[in-house]
This record gives structure tokens, C-alpha cells and sequence, in this order.
């Protein structure tokens, strides 16, 4: 479903991400971990685009993004993606929230829309919220949103780029529960987070990531049973402690 | 001091014949007004697309638009006003430079191009500090759900960075009316032009110009009302408010 | 019509231009921007003071002005000075002014009006834990405003005082409606007299533009300088 092929940037000398490779199966779910500043945020957005890359290759479903040629936008419209601070349009509404692309990019009625997103609000519980805007939720039913605003365009893989590490602790699960919910349908997930419960319960690999490099990339068990370099253990020892 | 008041002045009638001081007074008003109108349109339009462009993606339509901005506001707006109405007839080619010396209320259409250019130059200002004012991750946001770049400004970035600069466009707003008056230079009988043409044929000095205050103060509390219910209509709710846990 | 552009006009016409153009300009700028910053200051203390009929009083002086065009406000202290110092002087006539320092009590007690402004915004812009914290070291108002919230408030204020400098700059070639010689006034005339006036407009734009276009590159510089490092 994804594939990154030796996928490198650097911004002027400094090398964000170096010979960067894997690949995501459809149905699976892979997290990416990984000391701050180790690259993974820059490598899930290189994903759909939004970073560009300076070399390698990197394919969805069948279509380069990285070729020149590529329309990005239609490319996007089939991935989802859910951002740190949420990133919802504060200007509209809940739902104009989860109709707006549904509306412009592909090209749905608003009936057809609205329906869609009503649904998706009562699969993530805020249909009571629809017409509120983004400002006057919390953190973590922003989160909600966004996810369902992902899945509104029916997206053929998420993308999560530390989907609660803007949240207040207790509004962590009610994200994750989402989430995992979403996992165990088969969706395929590509998931930067430090939370190490949810990759226990849902991740099929882990991907360990330290200064732009990928330093570990194994199935969950081994990962967290025997990491094999001495970066991803000392990262466990010093997450897990707590 | 040594003055001699005569209110009734504004009662007699001008140098004109037909009508009093007070008329021409307000046909002055009305004059400045539809300046200003018709100069912030272009400058609301104009600004927009500038300020658009100065936060674009490509490098040259960047240059190209700081340009505009930095020309527009390094040169004195008298100067510029003199720009459009005697130079530029004279660059044009000949016909074409006659018909605009020609054009009836010449001095009104020079002063609502030159007047929209350079407030289009401050609003491009206004309106790219007010797109810079958003997360970055609002532009991502839009292009990872597939809008291309015009939909992403069109329904993402400008319809907040506009609200966020409600107040800013105001205050240009205002500033365009009164910039107004400096197109008395190029003969343009707005406020301050009929005032003066006031004091020179009456000699009431301060009655002219306590008359055009009055009006400017009038001019700048409709806009500053009317303005204050576009700010109202452009409050998002629960924004402004702590938004993010980051 | 267009008959090349002659630059022997504008060569000729150089030592005019900006002995007497130019340095009343530049000499107008240089007053007002002085006396403005200082009028200013007093303006924006008693805007912030405690005392309401003061803080009134600027707040209706300041709002006033900022309501006129220039060009009316221009208007109407020519006219007004005369009389003002027939009053300050007991004279049994209006006195006549000196149109340069009619122009610098103008544009001083109009950009005071913004300089205010700009330092009222200063002093408001600074948390108010730095004047809390100065009050626990002990210091009484005048010591923390001078010791703590002014050295700082100064550095945020410079680039925006500069920048409303080469605005007075600028706005200063509106005294031609006075028919004053300043450099637009200056450069206006020989346009006249000479009947080149696209050389000598374009001439003047260009003036204006380097000499602003300078000025704010310099702001920005200095405004990198001072900038304080949070």
C-alpha cells in the first residue's frame, strides 16, 4: 500500500531524513517511534507530499508521489491524514468541517456530504457537537473530528502524526479508542506516537527512528521483547520506566 | 483674538451663484466618500491577490508582489497622485493620452486608481500578516485533504485571515478616506478642497475648516459603526479563546 | 507627448532641487521627528496616567487629529498659528509665521498623535509580571518604570518609530498645498517653469523612493539588533 524507497532531505547541511525505506502492507498497522527531532514527523508527511523530498521514492497504492506529473491534490484526497493540533478550520462549523473536501475535491453533493459526515460524528460519538465550532470543543473531541474528517473523503490509508501528544492526559483514550477501533477494521495505519499501549495492542511492526535514520524496523513483539540496537533500547528503558 | 466669526456663512450663497457654502460643503463629503469607496474596493481586490501572492509557494510571483509593495510604499502619495495625472498621460501613446486628459472627472478616476493602488499595496501588508498569523498546519490540513492550492486559500486560509484582520482593514479604511484629501492637489473638490475653496473666496477661515472637521469626524464615526458590525458578523466562536493544549 | 526624456533638465535643476528642496525636507523632518517624540512622550504618560481628566484630555486631543486628513490639519495651523501667537505674545494683529516653523509646530503636533500611539502601545505590550516583579524588588513607579518597563519598552518601540519617521518623511511633501518649497515643492516648480514635468516627477519619485526604501532596510536591520531574545 506504501512504499518508501531510500527517501532522503536535508534542509541546507542538516539531514532530516537519510536512506529512509519500508513498506506498509494494505490492513496494516505500523507505528513510528522515536527520540524528538529523530525525523519521524517529517517522514509521515513526506508520505502524501507535504514535505517534499530531495531523493528517493515513495508509492501509494500503485502512484508515485514523488514523480513529477503526479496531481498531489487527487493523490491526498485518497489519504488521510490527522495532525498534532488537530488542524480543523476554525471558521466552519463541525460538520462544514468534515463537507468542505468532500464538497470540493470530490466533487459530492451537500446532501450526499452532510449525510456522510453525520454518520461518521455519530461513529465517533459528536453528533450532538455538529454544529458547534472547532474552538468551542475540547481537545480531545477536536481530535475526533479530525479523524472523522479523515475518513469522510473514504481514504484508502491514515496517516497519524502525534495524534495526542497535544492532548490533556485524560483525553488521550477517548482518541486512542478511535483509533484502535479503526485498526482492528483492517485500515491501514501509519501511526508517529509515543504511545507505546496503543502499539502494543494494535501494531503489527514498529518502526524506530533516531537522527533522520530508520534504525529499527520489526514486528511488534521483537521489537519490544529483544530490540536489537542499543538506540531503541535505551528510547524503551527510558519511555517504558514510568 | 482678533477674528470675526460669521456662522451664517454657510447659508450664503457660493462663488458658484446657484448654491450655498453648506451644499458645496456636502457635495465635498459626498465626493470624498465616493472616492474612498471606490479606491478601497480596488485596494480591498488589488491587496487581496498581492497579499496572496507574497505568501505564494514560487519564489518570482514572491518578488514580483514584494515589489509592488515596496514601490507603492516608499513613494509619497502626493507624488504618485502626480504620477497618474500629468506623467502618465505623457507616457501613453498619444491618443490614448489625450482621451485620459480629455476623460470628464479625470481628476476623479486618477484619484481612485492612484488611492486604490496604494492602499492595495498596505492592504497586500494586511492581508499577508494575516495569513502568516495561522498555524502552519492549516495550509497542510487543506492540502492533505486534496484541495489544490487556490481552494486551500480560497476556503482555508483567506476566510480566517480576513476575520483576524477585521480590525486592520478599518483602520485602512479609514486612512483611504482620509488620504482622499490629497487629491485637492490635482484639482478633485473633495472635503478639504471645497473647504479651502470656501476660505479662499469668504475669507471665514475657521468656519470652513471647523465645517470639514465636524463632516470628517461624522464620515469616520459611520465607518467606525458600520465597521464594528462587520467584526461582529466576523467573530468565530470560541476562537480567540485557548485553543490548543500545545 | 513624449520627447525622450531630457536628464540635462534634472542635472540643471540638482543644486535647487536639494540645497533648498531637500533641505527643508530633510530639516522639517529632522524637528518634528524631534519635538513629535518628545510631545509624544508627554501625550502617551498622560493617556496612561492615573489621573482621568488628564488621560481624557489626550486620549480626545490624540483621537481628534487622528481622524483629520494631514492636508486639513495643515490648514488649518497655517491659519491658526498666526493667531495663537498673537494671543502668546499679546500683539494687537495676527503674527506672521515663518512657514518652516509653521510646518514644524504642524507636523509635530500632528505625528505627536502617533508617537503617542506607538509608545502607549510599548508600555501596554509589556507583561504585567515585569512591573509586579520590579514592585517585590522594592522599586517604587517611577524607579520600575524607568529601570525595567522603559528599557525594555524602548527596544519595541524603535523599529515602529522609525518606520513612522519615514512616514513624517514622506508626509511632509504634502506642505506644497501650502505652495511651500520644500523637495516636492521644489522639484513642482521647475516642472512648471521648465514644462518637464514628466522628468521631474519621475526624478522626485525616485528620490523619495531610494531614500525611504534605504531608511527601512536600516529599521529592519536595527530592529534584528535590538530585538530581545525571549
Amino acid at each position: 500500500m506504501i512504499t518508501l524507497r531510500d527517501v532522503c532531505k536535508a534542509y541546507g547541511q542538516f539531514q532530516v531524513l537519510s536512506h529512509c525505506s519500508t513498506h506498509v502492507a494494505k490492513g496494516e498497522v505500523v507505528v513510528v517511534c522515536g527520540p524528538s527531532g529523530s525525523g519521524k514527523s517529517t517522514l509521515i508527511k513526506t508520505v502524501n507530499g507535504l514535505e517534499p523530498v530531495n531523493a528517493g521514492e515513495i508509492i501509494i497504492d500503485g502512484v508515485s508521489v514523488t514523480a513529477r506529473g503526479t496531481n498531489l491534490s487527487t493523490l491526498r484526497a485518497r489519504v488521510g491524514m490527522v495532525f498534532q493540533h488537530f488542524e480543523l478550520f476554525p471558521h466552519l462549523s463541525i460538520i462544514q468541517n468534515l463537507m468542505l473536501a468532500q464538497v470540493k475535491v470530490l466533487k459530492r453533493t451537500r446532501p450526499q456530504a452532510h449525510k456522510k459526515g453525520m454518520a461518521l460524528l455519530d461513529r465517533v460519538g459528536l453528533v450532538a457537537q455538529a454544529h458547534k465550532f472547532p474552538g468551542q470543543l475540547s481537545g480531545g473531541q477536536q481530535q475526533r473530528v479530525a479523524i472523522a474528517r479523515a475518513l469522510a473523503m473514504d481514504p484508502v490509508a491514515l496517516l497519524f502524526d502525534e495524534p495526542t501528544s497535544a492532548l490533556d492526559p485524560e483525553m488521550i483514550n477517548e482518541v486512542l479508542d478511535v483509533m484502535i477501533e479503526l485498526a482492528r477494521e483492517g485500515m491501514t495505519m501509519m501511526v508517529v506516537t509515543h504511545e507505546m499501549g496503543f502499539a502494543r495492542k494494535v501494531a503489527n511492526r514498529v518502526i524506530f527512528m533516531d537522527r533522520g535514520e530508520i534504525v529499527e524496523d520489526a514486528e511488534k513483539n521483537a521489537f519490544f521483547d529483544q530490540p536489537r540496537s542499543e538506540r531503541a533500547q535505551q528510547f524503551l528503558s527510558k519511555i517504558l520506566v514510568h | 483674538m482678533s477674528y470675526n466669526w460669521n456662522w451664517s456663512i454657510f447659508f450664503e450663497p457660493s462663488l458658484d451663484g446657484t448654491h450655498t457654502y453648506l451644499t458645496t460643503l456636502l457635495w465635498g463629503a459626498g465626493w470624498t466618500l465616493a472616492t474612498a469607496f471606490a479606491a478601497f474596493a480596488i485596494a480591498l481586490s488589488l491587496g487581496s491577490v498581492v497579499g496572496v501572492a507574497r505568501t505564494a509557494p514560487q519564489a518570482w510571483v514572491r518578488a514580483l508582489s514584494t515589489c509592488f509593495v515596496e514601490v507603492l510604499r516608499n513613494v509619497p502619495l502626493l507624488v504618485q497622485m502626480f504620477l497618474w495625472y500629468f506623467v502618465l498621460p505623457e507616457l501613453l501613446p498619444d491618443e490614448l493620452g489625450t482621451w485620459l486628459k480629455q476623460l470628464p472627472d479625470a481628476q476623479f478616476y486618477t484619484a481612485v486608481v492612484c488611492l486604490g493602488c496604494y492602499h492595495a499595496a498596505r492592504m497586500a501588508e494586511v492581508v499577508r500578516a494575516g495569513l502568516q498569523s495561522l498555524p502552519g498546519g492549516q495550509r497542510m490540513a487543506g492540502q492533505a485533504l486534496g484541495l489544490n492550492l487556490a481552494q486551500t486559500y480560497r476556503y482555508v486560509l483567506l476566510p480566517m485571515a480576513y476575520r483576524i484582520v477585521v480590525p486592520a482593514i478599518t483602520s485602512e479604511f479609514l486612512s483611504c478616506t482620509k488620504n482622499t484629501s490629497v487629491a485637492l492637489a490635482i484639482g478633485l473638490m473633495e472635503l478639504t478642497g471645497s473647504a479651502r475653496a470656501m476660505q479662499e473666496n469668504s475669507f471665514q477661515i475657521f468656519e470652513a475648516f471647523s465645517a470639514a472637521t465636524t463632516l470628517y469626524l461624522a464620515l469616520n464615526l459611520i465607518i467606525i459603526f458600520a465597521m464594528r458590525r462587520v467584526e461582529r458578523l466576523a467573530v468565530v466562536p470560541g476562537y480567540g479563546t485557548p485553543q490548543k493544549a500545545a | 507627448m513624449l520627447n525622450g526624456f531630457d536628464l540635462q533638465v534634472v542635472i540643471n535643476a540638482l543644486p535647487y532641487l536639494f540645497m533648498t528642496g531637500m533641505a527643508f525636507t530633510l530639516t522639517l523632518t529632522a524637528f518634528a521627528t524631534l519635538a513629535g517624540i518628545a510631545f509624544g512622550t508627554l501625550l502617551a504618560m498622560m493617556r496612561l496616567s492615573r489621573h482621568r481628566a488628564l488621560a481624557y484630555m489626550a486620549a480626545g486631543y490624540v483621537n481628534l487629529l487622528r481622524s483629520l486628513p494631514l492636508v486639513l490639519v495643515i490648514f488649518w495651523f497655517y491659519f491658526l498659528v498666526p493667531y495663537l501667537a498673537q494671543w502668546a505674545m499679546g500683539a494687537s494683529r495676527p503674527v506672521r509665521v515663518d512657514p518652516f516653523w509653521s510646518s514644524v509646530i504642524t507636523f509635530t503636533l500632528f505625528e505627536a498623535c502617533y508617537f503617542c500611539e506607538i509608545i502607549r502601545a510599548g508600555i501596554q505590550s509589556l507583561p504585567k509580571g515585569q512591573l509586579l516583579a520590579s514592585q517585590a524588588l522594592g522599586m517604587h513607579g517611577g524607579q520600575s518604570m524607568l529601570y525595567v518597563v522603559l528599557p525594555q519598552a524602548l527596544r519595541n518601540m524603535l523599529p515602529l518609530m522609525l518606520t513612522q519617521t519615514i512616514i513624517l518623511f514622506q508626509d511632509t511633501s504634502l506642505v506644497y498645498v501650502l505652495s511651500i518649497t520644500d523637495f516636492l515643492g521644489a522639484t513642482a516648480k521647475v516642472a512648471q517653469r521648465d514644462g518637464r514635468l514628466l522628468e521631474m516627477y519621475i526624478f522626485a519619485a525616485l528620490v523619495y523612493f531610494v531614500i525611504s526604501l534605504l531608511a527601512s532596510h536600516a529599521a529592519r536591520r536595527l530592529q534584528r539588533r535590538v530585538a530581545i531574545i525571549r
